[in-house]
């Protein structure tokens, strides 16, 4: 049995040595598993559906989350400053725009871009339909919206960009012309549907360059941050600078908000690993039941092992890979059963995403539960273990 | 297997046997604290006595360290619930040399399977010292103790005791399973010695009760002991197989190995060179009478070619 080792011992060093005893310990294993083959698979079913559950579960759990990051996007990174009509402040003055820019021109605050719009509302009509829209004025779209049709000019100097719901309600699209306020414009861009809510509603909206409108401050300016913390940095540095002797500007923020969302989801997920834990432990206890009858059942041929001069190291060997392989069969078949569950159930619903789904960190959850399997089992398999190799052969013969 | 050793460090052994009390003994010739002295695989365990230094009866030492096995005022008590302690082995003295066949009878509970335990490492002394190859063996950690059973003790027993996962010839090899090397071709040698060179591959289930203990008597075997301890060896055997296996036992003991037979059987006292009564845990005439005991006990031990392959 310990033949082919003979040779990895003499090249190998400690390592070797140590992995030794391995060996032929799980051949034993192996074999003693295959006595009882019912109650062996009955335990690796229940490992396996409690990795199942755990992977699964874990998947699920993240894909919520993924999906409502997705869904909550940019919000978190978006900072909207108005002007505050409390202290009768009716619009966004040029030198409240130079106050933003400079309290965020600030590499700790991410550098966001400032992008201050005009506002009004008004009539956008199509070749053949009409609908009510926010009219904006901007000077440079790119930095705050992305473009689905045509290109969004650096400087916007003519034409309209007209937002993804306003072009399919009116059937339009980049070339076309739209006529907005009463003013015939040519469509330069047709901007990319955002999922997101944002109070700046752009899928509603057109954009006019700033020359079409005639007032006098703007209604409120677009902080675009890369994430939500240095959103938050910037709306804090923007209350500081702006709002220092006098409150003129709202700030409509949702960073804490979404911290407090993906906190949610957070839990969810640990909430529904929990779920999953909970059904591996039972798978445990089988684990832990199984093994305890079986060395109850071999206490003798235990004791002979011990008698002929088997260390107890040795005997533990043994049982812990009967315990470990429970584990690892559990856990490689719960696995695979997991992947064919979600797969079955991207398949079924139409509504979940495939990309949020074969997302690298749901692997995270699969490995996960993979490792729980097998540490489950030796877990569980370390006190049958420990008892049996511990009993005195004396005793164990005598039975 | 050091580090094995090493590692088994917890003491299960309430033993408290005295090596002092034979530390005296080389006063008057008996030599017997002096054998430790010989100890190279197992550890001295504190036995040495230096005074035994002085001994001049080499002469005698050499006859001593003979034995392969010896007990000495060997005590074993066990606690009974709240009364007196229950003695199994009372002040027990007891030597079989290498290639002698030792009977050891008694009716049921006169302590023979303590006896065998005591002897075979399996169970520790309360008093007195134990003796194995010519080593002080009466304490030892339960490390050594494996460590001593798998170099130096053969065990059969009643039940045959195979592992049924295991064909014969790994069953025969179970007791080296873990260490380096592979002695599944010694194995196979001793199967074939047993005339079961056709059964190698054969798990117990496929094999007689006589198959079976001449597989029990091949393991025994496998590290070529200096002791072979065997439990009733035919109690479930009919008496044609029984007679067999004593005839194996037979050949053990002229390869120089010490064979003590734990029985009822009136066949087996047929066979055996002694035969020793143990009652209420007293054993009569425990070492054999010693007229000239250096007489034919010289190199018995390596002997190997005494059997030779196939040969019945």
């Amino acid at each position: 049995m310990t033949g082919s080792n003979t040779r990895e011992i003499k090249s190998g060093g400690e390592a070797t040595g140590r992995l030794r005893g391995w060996r032929p310990a799980v051949t034993m294993a192996a074999r003693n598993l295959r006595r009882n083959r019912v109650r062996t698979v009955l335990a690796v079913l229940g490992v396996s559906i409690g990795v199942l559950a755990v992977a699964a579960l874990g998947i699920f759990g993240n894909v919520l989350a993924l999906g409502a990051a997705d869904a909550i996007g940019d919000i978190g990174t978006q900072v909207v400053v108005s002007p505050n009509a409390d202290t009768g402040v009716e619009s966004l003055s040029a030198t409240d725009v130079a106050g933003i820019r400079r309290a965020v021109d600030d590499p700790a605050v991410g550098d966001p871009a400032v992008v201050p719009l005009y506002s009004d509302n008004g009539i956008v009509e199509g070749a053949s339909s009409q609908t009510f829209a926010t009219i904006y004025g901007v000077e440079e779209p790119g930095l705050a919206f992305e473009s689905a049709e045509g290109r969004l000019p650096d400087r916007h100097r003519q034409g309209a960009i007209i937002g993804a719901g306003v072009a399919e309600d009116l059937g339009l699209g980049a070339g076309d012309t739209v006529g907005i306020a009463g003013s015939q414009q040519r469509v330069v861009a047709v901007l990319a549907e955002t999922q997101t809510f944002s109070p700046v509603a752009p899928d509603d909206a057109v954009f006019l360059p700033e020359s079409a409108f005639a007032a006098d401050g703007y209604a409120q300016a677009l902080v675009v941050s890369e994430s939500g913390e240095t959103a938050q940095a910037a709306a804090d540095a923007i209350r500081e600078e702006v709002n220092a002797r006098e409150e003129r500007v709202d700030l409509f923020e949702l960073a804490a908000i979404v911290d407090e969302i993906n906190g949610f989801f957070d839990l969810l997920s640990t909430f529904l690993l929990g779920l999953g834990g909970i059904s591996l432990v039972v798978a445990g206890v089988s684990i832990l039941n199984v093994m305890l009858m079986s060395t109850v059942e071999r206490r003798q041929e235990i004791g002979v092992m011990r008698a002929v001069g088997v260390t107890r190291r040795d005997v533990l060997r043994v049982l812990l890979a009967e315990a470990g392989l429970i584990g690892a069969a559990g856990a490689a078949v719960g696995t695979a059963l997991t992947v064919v569950l979600v797969a079955g159930l991207v398949a079924a619903t139409p509504a979940v995403d495939t990309n949020l789904v074969i997302d690298p960190t749901n692997g995270y959850y699969l490995l996960l539960a993979l490792g729980f399997g097998v540490g489950v089992g030796i877990v569980s398999g370390a006190y049958p273990a420990w008892k049996a190799a511990n009993e005195r052969p004396v005793e164990a013969l005598r039975s | 297997m050091t580090r094995d050793t090493a590692d088994d460090e917890a003491e299960w052994s309430d033993a408290e046997g005295d090596a002092a009390v034979w530390g005296d003994a080389a006063d008057d010739g008996e030599g017997w604290s002096d054998v430790a002295d010989d100890a190279d695989h197992l550890n001295g365990n504190g036995a040495r006595d230096d005074d035994a230094g002085d001994d001049d009866g080499v002469h005698d030492r050499i006859v001593r360290d003979d034995y392969g096995v010896a007990l000495r005022g060997v005590m074993k008590r066990y606690p009974s619930g709240g009364g007196d302690p229950v003695v199994a082995l009372n002040d027990v003295d007891f030597a079989v040399r290498p290639g002698e066949f030792v009977a050891v009878v008694g009716p049921s509970g006169s302590g023979k399977s303590t006896l065998l335990n005591v002897l075979g490492l399996l169970d520790d002394p309360t008093g007195g010292r134990r003796l194995l190859d010519g080593t002080d063996v009466t304490n030892l950690s339960v490390g050594e103790r494996t460590q001593a059973r798998k170099e130096s003790i053969g065990f059969v027993f009643q039940d045959f005791h195979l592992l049924p996962t295991l064909t014969a010839v790994e069953n025969v090899s179970l007791p080296t399973a873990f260490d380096p090397g592979d002695a599944t071709d010694r194995a196979a040698d001793l199967l074939s010695r047993f005339g079961l060179g056709d059964r190698l591959d054969h798990e117990p289930g496929e094999l007689s009760g006589g198959q079976k203990q001449r597989v029990a008597i091949a393991r025994s075997l496998i590290n070529e002991p200096a002791v072979l301890l065997a439990d009733e060896p035919t109690g479930n055997l009919d008496t044609e197989t029984g007679e067999s296996i004593l005839a194996e036992f037979e050949r053990v003991k002229e390869e120089g190995v010490a064979v003590i037979a734990v029985t009822h059987d009136s066949l087996v006292e047929e066979y055996a060179d002694r035969v020793i009564e143990l009652r209420d845990g007293i054993l009569k005439d425990g070492i054999a009478d010693e007229t000239d005991p250096l007489e034919d006990i010289t190199s018995d031990r390596n002997a190997d070619a005494a059997l030779a392959p196939g040969e019945r």
